[in-house]
């Protein structure tokens, strides 16, 4: 080596990547010194290699075409080098979590707090927050008959990476991208991730909406990369066929190293180890495909109307004091619009942090929690006998040991906590005067099975009766008596978070964001009855049925 | 803790005021200290110092300025510390030399942005190997050994294939004139 190190060399080039990874030796950071501290082009050289490095380092989004909505993405062995590199489920989340945690801390910004009631009344049980893994969605079948050997999905139900082998009839998986695959056996499909499958055997159609653009199906000879469109596939033993019916997609044939372009009308048979062959799309086989997508977008469609119905409805009811529909979210978007009585007091909510997402409908939004600085601020002014909270949430993981739905902030007497624990209790904490408080819990309804489905939950909270009821889908789950007397208020609340104003502590165990997403949240200033809730369930519900069993 | 300090009436409004704030630069921040100390857990580390400077001299910020230049000041300062504690590093920005690369990269950064644009581009454009690695280390923040013996290479090997792929992506990002997803 030569100080200063000349510019260009490879010394200089070793040097800045060795202070890119932190691992440079004392001679390099004094050759690169030399270099930086004589020629004006060496600097500017640095600067740019070191700003794709720092940019790559904090620029998450650079990769979420990959990972549009699941950063843990799991890999299949066949297309990734790295097959044993399965981050923990949410590993990524947590890691660009760490540094707002970091901040969160030092500046005070309490999401924590220590001494609160409920840790002291915890469940002595130590297990780790419940996260669900899964990506996708069993939601429609056609006379299906599934593998005996495997444990067959449940329609409705969460599906977590996995096999699906269908040995007749058809069924269509919608992931959490939204994208929608139908497939026809017999057929193997496997699912990787919520923006990714493997198709080893069988027909499938795919419709990719605009937010799953870059959905992926690997298949043997072919993986193909939608680009918000439809397309069916078919793998046989000798062949996999493309067909692209609509918009546009990239594939990449085997042995080959760049993605060519499909366009629609066009198709691409792989056979062999040769080039794919070019042909007309053909929809001749994937007839009955389409008419199971078909059905199940208008299906969908008229879920969202009845449910925009109903809203009309409810907001002519002046005891509706907040209602968020989350209808009118996009990504630039910092508040959430009141369209509930109290408007006028309560106009906006503002979003911090957060992420919009596919809500119940494909195309519904939601507001996603992920971090630990997400949250939705409100400010409710008023008091009332009675209360009755409600939401549609989806909730990814209970991760913490409280997870907050709805939380005023601190413990001002007269307000609530309505809460989830790591163990799947629904909590409506009452806070009373003098740092009185009473704990209304639930039995452990929020079972692993449950995570990543869309869940009606409620709470009401009679001052009157004395009584409070916690709600599931529409269902009573159980009923409490009710020591802290009205009025009861909210004041300054958020959602999916709670700001614990200024209680001293910083333990980390009592951070309580909420992970998962929300896309409709009630507030009214009185007590609902069963038949009230179950409404408000079946109005919103998602889909017509569950099982959502068709026959021809 | 911060209820008590006199700087506001409303310091609930403040802190929230001021991690809207600062979420928002983070990342601008954390480059702007990336420049002069790349290394990416360092570089955390001096803008949670930042973060905690920051917020200590809230009572102190103009809201008609704009907050990050104002945050890259204070991060500046928090670099110059960390390299005065970090006997070796001082090797390599004695002097002036930490603030002419933060002048100079001032200067850089409308062509900077321009190229970064193409970023994207040029990552989807990696082979899978290279973007597999590029991602464990960036984005997944996976260790080197972890990489490396899941790759059946040295650490040493890890890391020269990601200078390479960083080479390739710069090489790429200057590529200029040729549209977005062209045909190979």
């Amino acid at each position: 080596m030569t100080f200063p190190f000349p510019f260009p060399s490879a010394d200089f080039d070793d040097a800045v990547a060795a202070i890119c990874h932190g691992t440079a030796s004392e001679e390099q950071l004094q050759g690169l010194h030399g270099a930086l501290r004589e020629n004006p082009a060496a600097r500017d050289e640095y600067l740019v290699r070191v700003e794709l490095h720092s940019r790559l380092a904090s620029d998450p989004d650079l990769f979420a075409l990959a990972h549009r909505e699941t950063p843990e993405r799991p890999r299949t062995d066949d297309q990734m080098s790295f097959p044993a590199s399965l981050p923990p489920p949410r590993a990524v989340p947590s890691d660009w979590a760490r540094r707002n945690w970091a901040v969160a801390l030092t500046a005070g910004l309490v999401v924590l707090l220590a001494g609160g009631g409920w840790l002291r009344h915890r469940l002595s049980s130590d297990r780790p927050g419940a996260t669900s893994r899964a990506v996708a969605m069993l939601n429609r079948t056609v006379n299906a008959r599934w593998n005996p050997n495997d444990p067959p999905p449940r329609l409705g139900a969460p599906l977590e990476p996995g096999r699906l082998r269908l040995e007749a009839g058809l069924a269509q998986i919608v992931f959490y991208n939204g994208a929608r695959v139908a497939i026809e056996g017999p057929a193997d499909l496997r699912v990787i991730s919520s923006s990714e499958a493997a198709c080893v055997a069988g027909r499938l159609t795919a419709e990719v909406p605009p937010q799953a653009r870059g959905f992926r199906v690997t298949a043997p000879r072919l993986d193909v990369t939608d680009l918000g469109t439809s397309f069916g596939l078919s793998v046989s033993d000798r062949q996999t066929e493309l067909h692209v019916f609509e918009g546009r997609v990239d594939f990449r044939a085997d042995r080959e190293a760049t993605n060519r372009s499909l366009a629609a009308g066009n198709g691409a048979i792989a056979q062999g180890n040769g080039a794919p062959l070019r042909v007309a799309a053909n929809r001749d086989g994937f007839t009955s495909l389409f008419e199971l997508q078909a059905k199940s977008v208008a299906a969908d469609a008229l879920r969202y109307d009845q449910w925009r119905r109903a809203n009309e409805r409810l907001g002519r009811d002046p005891s509706l004091w907040v209602h968020f529909d989350f209808e009118h979210g996009g990504p630039s978007d910092w508040r959430l619009s009141n369209t509930g009585a109290l408007r006028t007091a309560v106009p906006d909510a503002t979003i911090v942090g957060c992420q919009w997402q596919e809500g119940r409908w494909a195309t519904k939004p939601a507001l996603e929690f992920q971090g630990i600085s997400d949250r939705v601020r409100l400010s409710v002014p008023g008091a009332a006998d009675a209360l009755t909270l409600a939401a549609w949430v989806r909730v990814q993981g209970l991760d913490r040991q409280i997870n907050s739905l709805f939380m005023s902030d601190g413990f001002a007497p007269g307000t609530v906590h309505w809460v989830i624990r790591d163990d799947g209790v629904l909590g409506l904490t009452v806070i009373g005067p003098k740092g009185a408080h009473q704990i209304l819990a639930s039995p452990p309804v929020l079972t692993v099975d449950q995570l990543g489905l869309w869940t009606h939950l409620a709470v009401v909270l009679d001052g009157r009766s004395g009584q409070a009821v916690h709600y599931v889908n529409g269902q009573p789950i159980s009923q409490h008596p009710v020591r802290i007397s009205p009025p009861f208020r909210i004041g300054t609340a958020e959602l999916g978070n709670w700001n614990s104003v200024g209680f001293p502590g910083n333990d980390p165990f009592l951070i309580r964001n909420f992970s998962g997403a929300m896309d409709e949240f009630q507030l009214f200033g009185r007590a609902l009855g069963e038949a009230e809730i179950r409404a408000l369930y079946s109005d919103g519900r998602p889909q017509s049925e569950l099982p959502t069993h068709t026959e021809h | 803790m911060s209820s008590d300090s006199p700087r506001n009436t409303d310091p609930v409004a403040a802190q929230q005021r001021f991690l809207s704030l600062f979420l928002r630069s983070e990342r601008e921040v954390f480059r702007y200290v990336a420049a002069l100390v790349p290394n990416v857990a360092d570089a955390e580390d001096i803008v949670q110092q930042t973060a905690l400077a920051l917020w200590e001299k809230f009572d102190a910020y103009d809201p008609a300025q704009p907050f990050t230049p104002w945050a890259c000041r204070f991060a500046l300062n928090k670099a110059r510390q960390w390299i005065e504690r970090h006997q070796r590093w001082r090797a390599l920005l004695d002097g002036d030399l930490a603030e002419e690369l933060a002048r100079r990269r001032e200067e850089l950064r409308p062509d900077l942005e321009i190229r970064l644009r193409r970023l994207e581009g040029c990552l989807d454009r990696l082979p899978k190997e290279q973007r597999s690695l590029v991602e464990g280390y960036y984005y997944h923040r996976q260790e080197i050994d972890d990489l490396a013996s899941q790759s059946g290479r040295s650490v040493a090997a890890a890391y020269k294939s990601l200078q390479r792929i960083r080479h390739t992506l710069q090489a790429c990002m200057e590529k200029t004139g040729e549209p977005e997803g062209s045909a190979p």
